[in-house]
């Protein structure tokens, strides 16, 4: 009998545990950790922040799930790693501490045989003084966030409509920021909740990012093939930007905030300021801050993990510059760098460096994003590395591990515009491979599977996404046919 | 002007039929199946 643990039950961990339970016999437990009771959609999570959803709409708990697939659920946190097990107990386990009401603050070490490090990120908040909910602006990271921004929103359209004009901020926090798509995505929603409230000619709205040039996304961005053309998506974003009176303000790290005012570097050294009525900026992810020991008690964190708290996994993390960055840096199995039995997916894992061209001002403030790892590549993350487990239980440890690079996988990503079943819009975009390989193509990625769109076709599928992956996550009927 | 506010100036502008196109249901249900087989020809080609 073989235990499987996964730790965190996102997009990753979620699809993970699920496809284990499919796969393995009921002779083998699968185990979910997560601190959150409950499951959800964070693409959605934008329509919440302009308030066109609701926190009931985009979660659902994750227990009766569970229970009914046969998975054994702890609501708690992954604290320290033990994966040569320790002095008294030579088995490889993960300490946690509750979160379940019932049994706060109480810490438990669950035994494993494989485990599956899908954390996801840590909202580091704190590495900018006055960014986030406790402070001085909203998020939409999660969906108790976006309900908050939704208000905050709502009242500064209540201020323009009585005629008093707003300024409002949206994009990133930190300078080395990942997750441009929801910036991007949340601040044309508000551009067209502004307009359906009639109160778009009284807001200044400014895009605030770390992006060298709009569309880059983090992924050093596309080229698109149009009307017989190659264009970029500088060009495409850009003119979405124009069409609808969108300021930006490129190359910037957010280095405080206080009540009203935005005070931030840009790569050419200069500091400027940016007041505001309203901002809502993401902060710069980490990972979950877990700590590692070996069978002797020693600290071993720094080897399993990366500086950023990210598990080291199959890539190749020699420090290089980005001329001689590669495709192959990339990983393809996600097996932890020391640990066989241990994999790292989805956000979770340490990337061997970020896909755009990295940037650093004259003072040495590092401005260029972190590498996206988006809910489709990190869904694949998950079922690739399940199915690597169900291969090694069923067929032995020395079965091949199933591979799912980045540089191997496309992604799709629909950034809503604005929502209407008749009047909304939104880019799809989608790109192949999501780690461009220059070595395979002139432009880094297919022209055929790299192309964006705007239109009322994109709205409708990020609204068909929305029901398919929470009925996919719900584990209904055939639920696994459903793409990652 | 600052450069990313000239860029933007300079962008190219959707035409009146493109803006017309994107919110007009029957060429946007084309579009909607269209995009959908792409982005699934797309999932379908990936190394896992």
């Amino acid at each position: 009998m073989a235990r499987v643990v996964v730790l965190g039950a996102g997009i990753s961990g979620h699809t993970a545990a699920l496809h284990l339970r499919r796969l393995l016999g009921k002779e083998h437990e699968v185990v979910v950790v997560s601190p959150n009771s409950k499951w959800n959609w964070i693409p959605s999570n934008i329509w919440v922040g302009v308030g066109k959803m609701s926190t009931e709409q985009v979660t659902f708990p994750l227990a009766p799930i569970y229970k009914r697939k046969g998975i054994v659920f702890h609501q708690a946190l992954g604290i320290e790693l033990h994966p040569e097990g320790s002095s008294e107990n030579p088995h490889p386990y993960v300490s946690v501490r509750y979160t379940d009401p019932s049994r706060e603050g109480q810490v438990a070490d669950l035994e494993y045989d494989y485990l599956i490090n899908a954390t996801g990120p840590k909202l580091n908040f704190a590495a900018t003084p006055g960014l986030g909910p406790d402070a001085n602006t909203v998020s939409v990271c999660t969906a108790g966030h976006a309900v908050e921004a939704s208000k905050a929103l709502s009242a500064v359209i209540e201020k323009m409509k009585k005629g008093e004009r707003q300024s409002l901020v949206v994009g990133v926090g930190h300078g080395t920021c990942t997750c441009e798509g929801a910036a991007f995505e949340y601040t044309f929603n508000v551009e067209h909740e502004l307009r359906a409230a009639g109160v778009r000619d009284m807001a200044d709205l400014t895009y605030l990012t770390n992006e060298y040039e709009l569309g880059d996304f983090g992924v050093g961005g596309m080229t698109f093939s149009q009307g017989g053309l190659e264009t970029s998506s500088k060009l495409w974003t850009e003119s979405l930007f124009r069409e609808r009176g969108v300021k930006a303000i490129l190359q910037s790290h957010v280095e405080k905030i206080e009540p009203g005012e935005i005070f931030y570097e840009q790569l050419d050294g200069s500091k400027n300021k940016l007041a505001f009525d309203f901002a809502m900026l993401l902060p710069p992810f980490r990972g979950a801050d877990m700590k590692a020991f070996n069978q002797a008690g020693e600290d071993v964190t720094a080897d399993v993990f990366a500086p950023n708290g990210f598990m080291r996994v199959d890539a190749d993390y020699t420090a290089k510059p980005y001329d001689e960055w590669r495709a192959a840096d990339w990983p393809h199995t996600y097996e932890s760098a020391h640990y066989p039995n241990v994999f790292g997916v989805g956000i979770a894992f340490a990337p061997p460096h970020p896909i755009s061209r990295p940037r650093t001002s004259p003072n040495g403030t590092v401005i260029s994003p972190a590498p996206p790892r988006t809910g489709m590549p990190s869904g694949v993350m998950g079922k690739t590395v399940a199915m690597t487990i169900v291969s090694r239980i069923k067929l032995g440890t020395s079965s091949a591990p199933h591979r799912a690079s980045m540089a191997d996988m496309g992604a799709s990503c629909v950034a809503s515009a604005g929502t209407g079943l008749l009047h909304g819009s939104a880019a799809a975009m989608t790109m192949y491979p999501i780690v461009p390989d220059y070595e395979k193509y002139p432009t880094g990625r297919s022209q055929k599977d790299t192309f964006g769109e705007i239109g009322l076709a994109g709205h409708w599928i990020k609204f068909m996404l929305h029901f398919l992956f929470i009925y996919k996550a719900k584990a209904r009927p055939f639920w696994h046919l459903i793409p990652e | 002007m600052d450069n990313a506010e000239a860029s933007i100036a300079s962008a190219p502008l959707p035409t009146p039929g493109t803006l017309r196109r994107r919110n007009n249901i029957i060429f946007q249900l084309w579009r909607f199946i269209a995009l959908n087989v792409r982005m699934a020809s797309m999932i379908l080609k990936g190394d896992h």
